[in-house]
């Protein structure tokens, strides 16, 4: 019976490779995208472009040697995204490969004009596509143009963004966690935004950059809600607990002189407030904040000065970003995450709050506080100056 | 032919008809002052002649025999008891016994008039000193290897153990070659069935001859077609001394440096002298390496197709574009090119072995600069490729045996098979494969992935982390304390 199973085997196997029965594909039969841009297209189309890498046989995996040539953009225009790919795979002559995919790009204009949430059907239901990408918004440009864009120091624009993010500590913000912010009943997505701006790179260069300018806050039906900028949308990150990393410049008392704080460890908690009263929220953040620059006169070695920064800097902290979340509020889009917490902590409430949370979350009074402490003030007591 | 014959005549015939066209025989004949005949036989060049001239030649001849002779009936039982001053000697009482002697390089003695011969151990041929072991050096230890003259090789192991404990029973293998193959073993450690099981076979081999230990070790194993040897081969005294101690069997064979040790694990192969004569927190580190390397030295030109050609998708997107660069203008799939690469790397190894050490250069040059350079400046091979290979030829001799790594080399080409055709099912089902063969496989009654399973969590103490000595306190067996 074993020598019986064994003969079977070997000769399956044998068949098998005498027919030429595999299925690999290898690396130069494929195209490996990079970054996907979605647009607006008319009668009801969608157009989406690839960006798809030309490994050259060149020193280095990007061929080293001129900036053009080291990517292709493709694109195609459809009624849903698989007719749009489709059509891109047609003009190809190698199989889209979309998951070493960095970046989704999708324009202001489709979100204004088309329904963002079909885009994801396509990307949930392919197991192809990681999820690991981040998706963006390019705001007041098609986002094509996006991908069309050389970067001064990485060979791809998709690249450079999605490194830009990670740097910077925003690495929360792929299309996985995009698609269960959009899904989950009391979370909303917060996308970054993405806008191109001309830059001086070289003395006779001047050229279009696409850098992260704010975010933007969407609504339950994946509409813009409204855009924050940079430094809002930094506090709003903060808030709805997406940020590892962050850094602000407060003005001091005298209203001239600066105080450079780098926050780590950065958190966030929610709470009712005493009473349990879930319409009563307070959400208090935490980090540890270690001085950079100091341009007062303010001798930080002493323990009543650092102390007394700690008490302005959590002051300051509180009112900037009071200011961010009644600005969010007022749009009524709760990208905190503030009803998910009510979903848990008083979940008959919710019942009867879910179905319009967006307008409810407008009537919410959420307090926001702030815990910082003051870790390090640096090598030196006093300014220099 | 029985006995020796009262004759001389009948016996020199005898004697001459058996070593009939053999040059080197040696039959010489000679009378003593009182007319008593005496016959020497003996194989030139297998005998210490100085010591049978001065020992016996010449106090016979010169002097003549002694007075008082009428005390002892035969001369035979004066030489034995009084004149030969040798440790080993004895009577013999069958002309053909006496041939298989002076073949073994024994001087035999015949007087005429009486019916038994006498055989006198004198043995002197020439043979290798005893030299550092070539295939299994370590830095720290004993230097001593094993050499192919049988009492040399058990000596160094009876200098080791000085206890009567340690026996060695002795076999004569082989019709033709008549090997003495000694079976050593502690007693009272080494397990009895393991043992009956041993000597059973060791009755049981019928063959012309024992060449090598190797010969020995095929009769031995109990599944003859698995790639996996049953059998470990050391030319390392302390090696064998360890397993002994260990409850383990060894087996030494007649003119052969390899000595044979049973029944051994998966395990046994992979670890090194030298892993016990140093600190046990670098062992550990050692050891992780090592079993890693062994790992890649079956597995990574499989993984490597595997991943690039099945499942681009599970390489980092950075990495996926490198080796895509790479391997832009490769006209091979990568499957051919792996199987070229290695086809060709074993080819040199093959050529190296072969090779006379003066033309050793050549075939490494050669190698060098046609793989190395010229197939990838051709674009025929890709560089991630040369990578993989020569990481993986480099794994395989981390392997601190060279029989232990003559499996792994032959699963690296099935794995490759399978691989190439399924991908990574391919590849669990090669791995599924060789782990049902290495759980269903035995050495002598040891299981072979034993102790990982089955588990015995004394045991294991020894696989990955060689606890201190005095912590590892899980020994094979019943038995003494080392």
């Amino acid at each position: 019976m074993i020598r019986f199973l064994l003969r079977t085997s070997v000769l399956m196997l044998l068949a098998g490779a005498a027919s030429g029965c595999t299925d690999f594909i290898e690396p130069n039969q494929l195209a490996f995208v990079m970054g996907t841009a979605v647009d607006h297209a008319d009668d009801g189309e969608i157009e989406v472009s690839h960006q798809i890498v030309i490994p050259t046989q060149k020193s280095g995996p990007f061929g080293g040697s001129g900036d053009s040539d080291s990517f292709v953009v493709m694109s195609a225009k459809g009624k849903n995204v698989f007719e749009a790919i489709h059509k891109v795979q047609k003009k190809m002559t190698r199989r889209l490969m979309p998951s070493h995919r960095q970046l989704i790009a999708i324009s202001e204009q489709y979100f204004q004009k088309d329904d963002v949430s079909t885009l994801f059907d396509k990307l949930n239901r392919d197991p192809a596509n990681n999820l690991r990408d981040i998706t963006v918004l390019v705001k007041g440009d098609l986002a094509k143009n996006f991908l069309l864009l050389d970067h001064p120091m990485e060979h791809l624009s998709s690249i450079a963004t999605g490194k830009e993010m990670e740097i910077n500590g925003m690495n929360r913000f792929s299309t996985r966690q995009f698609i269960i912010d959009s899904l989950s009943e009391g979370t909303r997505p917060l996308v970054p935004v993405l806008q191109i701006e001309q830059v001086k790179v070289r003395s006779k260069e001047t050229g279009p950059i696409a850098a992260l300018s704010g975010f933007a806050a969407l609504n339950k039906k994946l509409k813009i809600a409204g855009f924050l900028n940079d430094a809002e949308g930094a506090g709003a990150v903060w808030m709805s607990g997406k940020g590892t990393f962050h850094a602000i410049t407060l003005p001091w008392k005298n209203g001239k002189d600066t105080l450079s704080f780098r926050l780590t460890h950065l958190g966030r908690k929610i709470d009712s407030a005493d009473d349990h009263d879930p319409q009563r929220i307070v959400l208090t953040v935490m980090a540890q904040a270690y001085l950079l620059e100091n341009t007062t006169s303010l001798d930080l070695s002493e323990t009543h000065y650092m102390l007394e920064v700690q008490k302005y800097m959590n002051d300051k902290i509180r009112e900037d970003l009071q200011l961010t979340m009644d600005k969010v509020q007022e749009w009524g889009s709760d990208v905190f995450g503030i009803g998910e917490y009510l979903h848990r902590s008083s979940p008959y409430w919710w019942k009867s709050q879910k179905d319009d949370w967006d307008h409810k979350f407008k009537a919410l009074d959420v307090t926001v506080r702030s815990n910082v402490q003051l870790r390090s003030v640096g090598a030196s007591g006093t300014s220099f100056n | 032919m029985g006995a020796v014959s009262q004759s001389a005549e009948i016996n020199e015939a005898y004697l001459r008809a058996q070593f009939q066209r053999c040059s080197d025989f040696v039959l010489r004949s000679f009378t003593l002052r009182d007319e008593t005949r005496l016959m020497l036989v003996y194989l030139d060049g297998m005998i210490r002649s100085e010591s049978v001239e001065d020992n016996f030649l010449k106090p016979l001849l010169f002097d003549g025999l002694p007075q008082g002779i009428d005390r002892i009936s035969s001369l035979v039982e004066m030489f034995r008891r009084e004149w030969l001053p040798l440790t080993s000697i004895k009577t013999e009482d069958s002309l053909d016994g006496l041939v298989t002697c002076v073949l073994q390089g024994c001087l035999g003695i015949l007087v005429d008039g009486e019916t038994s011969a006498l055989v006198a151990q004198v043995q002197g041929y020439e043979k290798r000193g005893i030299e550092e072991p070539q295939k299994e050096s370590t830095l720290r230890g004993s230097k001593e290897g094993f050499v192919e003259h049988l009492r040399t090789n058990t000596s160094l192991i009876r200098r080791r153990i000085v206890h009567p404990q340690l026996k060695m029973e002795s076999y004569t293998v082989g019709k033709y070659t008549q090997t003495e193959v000694v079976l050593s073993y502690m007693q009272g450690i080494a397990d009895e069935q393991v043992l009956s099981v041993v000597r059973d076979k060791l009755d049981k081999i019928d063959t012309d001859g024992v060449i090598d230990s190797a010969y020995i070790e095929e009769w031995l194993e109990n599944n003859s077609f698995s790639i996996f040897p049953q059998v470990q081969n050391t030319e390392r005294p302390d090696v064998v001394v360890a397993s002994l101690l260990e409850g383990k069997v060894a087996l030494i064979a007649n003119g052969t440096p390899s000595v044979l040790i049973l029944p051994i694990t998966l395990w046994s192969g992979l670890q090194s002298a030298d892993d016990y004569f140093e600190r046990f927190v670098f062992v550990l580190l050692i050891r992780t390496i090592r079993y890693i390397m062994t790992f890649i030295s079956f597995a990574l030109p499989a993984i490597y197709v595997a991943l690039s050609t099945f499942h681009p998708e599970m390489i980092p997107s950075y990495l996926m574009i490198s080796i895509a660069t790479a391997r832009e203008s490769s006209p091979f799939p990568t499957v051919v090119e792996v199987f070229l690469m290695m086809f060709i790397f074993d080819g040199l190894q093959e050529a190296g072995v072969h090779l006379p050490n003066q033309l050793g250069p050549v075939v490494s040059i050669i190698g060098a600069l046609v793989i190395g350079q010229a197939a990838v400046e051709a674009g025929i091979i890709s560089t991630p490729i040369i990578i993989v290979i020569s990481l993986t030829g480099v794994a395989t001799y981390t392997i601190p045996r060279y029989s232990a790594t003559l499996p792994f080399r032959l699963i690296r080409y099935l794995l490759l098979f399978v691989t190439g055709m399924l991908g990574f099912v391919g590849f669990a089902f090669g791995i599924l494969f060789l782990l049902i063969h290495l759980v269903m496989l035995e050495s002598f009654g040891t299981p072979y992935l034993s102790p990982v399973a089955p588990f015995d969590g004394k045991r294991i103490k020894d696989i990955l982390i060689r606890y201190p000595f005095a912590l590892k306190s899980g020994r094979n067996k019943k038995g003494m304390g080392r």
